[in-house]
């Protein structure tokens, strides 16, 4: 069984590892190119099949890192925009004063727009001590895991609420 | 059969395909790693400046704030583009528009701390937007 047979069975462990067994970099570059054009001759379905896998903690996180990062980096590129119209920022913020919704909604409003944003940094640091090599075991990941939803949800509550 | 699979590298713990460890970081090439780091260092860099934003705001932080900020966005937004856009021709358009973007994202923020209220000061005002009585307007 040679190494193309391999990926069949884990397709990212091994277009990782075929980094590791070449030394060149053009021979990499030119590998990893190879297995996707193949992977998408053969049309194989998505992994995992996202409808009918289990959700685990792990994925969620992970793919929650993403959305609230791709989230708020829309929102900065965007908020950046308006600084730009005529008039002056502060002006908007005028305008806005007389549309705002009362005190209860501004708290809801504020913790939905900050528990992304809280999670997103807490997650990253979870992300870093990783990066050290801190934090891999299951049980370890699962309390990191846990700890970093519920600092951040507890995070966003104080701030909406107290400032 | 199993020795074949373990020499290859397909077993290994999940974590460690997520997230390149430092062990990992070696088998890169020079460029890849000072990218690496360059990410991670700008991580940090950011949220610290969003700290002293926060309690001690001035003109260099919102300067810092507008580099930084877009840089790390930046970053997030290519491995994101990396993963999901396979479309060849659109992979190097997308690119060029991201980093126009960026760019664009980077100037203008610079330009709002030196001319206008500032990037501290201005999510201070979002955030302290209260709603107005009619009558008070006047």
């Amino acid at each position: 069984m040679n190494l193309t047979r391999l990926c069949t069975y884990s397709t990212r462990s091994c277009l990782l590892s075929t980094r590791y067994l070449s030394t060149s970099s053009e021979y990499k570059v030119k590998g990893t190119a190879e297995f996707f054009d193949k992977q998408k001759v053969l049309n194989r379905p998505m992994s995992p099949h996202l409808t009918i896998y289990k959700p685990q903690l792990t994925s969620i996180l992970s793919i929650s890192h993403r959305v609230s990062g791709v989230g708020w980096g829309v929102l900065i590129y965007g908020g950046t925009l308006l600084t730009l119209m005529p008039g002056g920022f502060s002006h908007y913020v005028q305008l806005a004063e007389q549309v705002a919704p009362g005190a209860g909604i501004m708290i809801a409003l504020k913790a939905t727009l900050l528990l992304p944003l809280t999670y997103h940094t807490l997650n990253g640091f979870r992300h870093l001590a990783w990066d050290t090599g801190k934090g891999f075991k299951i049980a370890e990941v699962y309390k990191s895991g846990w700890s970093t939803v519920a600092v951040s949800v507890l995070i966003s509550l104080l701030i909406a609420i107290a400032l | 059969m199993l020795s074949v699979i373990a020499r290859s590298g397909c077993i290994r713990p999940i974590a460690r395909q997520l997230a390149p460890s430092m062990s990992q970081v070696s088998h890169m090439s020079g460029s890849t790693v000072t990218h690496w780091k360059a990410e991670r260092y700008v991580s940090i860099l950011t949220v610290g400046a969003m700290m002293t934003a926060a309690v001690h705001p001035t003109l260099a932080v919102d300067h810092a704030l507008a580099i930084l900020v877009p840089l790390h966005t930046h970053w997030g937004l290519e491995q994101v583009f990396t993963d999901y856009i396979h479309i060849k021709p659109l992979i190097p358009i997308v690119g060029i528009l991201l980093k126009v973007l960026t760019g664009f994202t980077m100037i203008a923020l610079l330009y709002f701390n030196q001319h206008d209220i500032g990037i501290t000061q201005a999510v201070k005002d979002v955030w302290n937007i209260k709603r107005v009585n009619p009558e008070e307007l006047g």
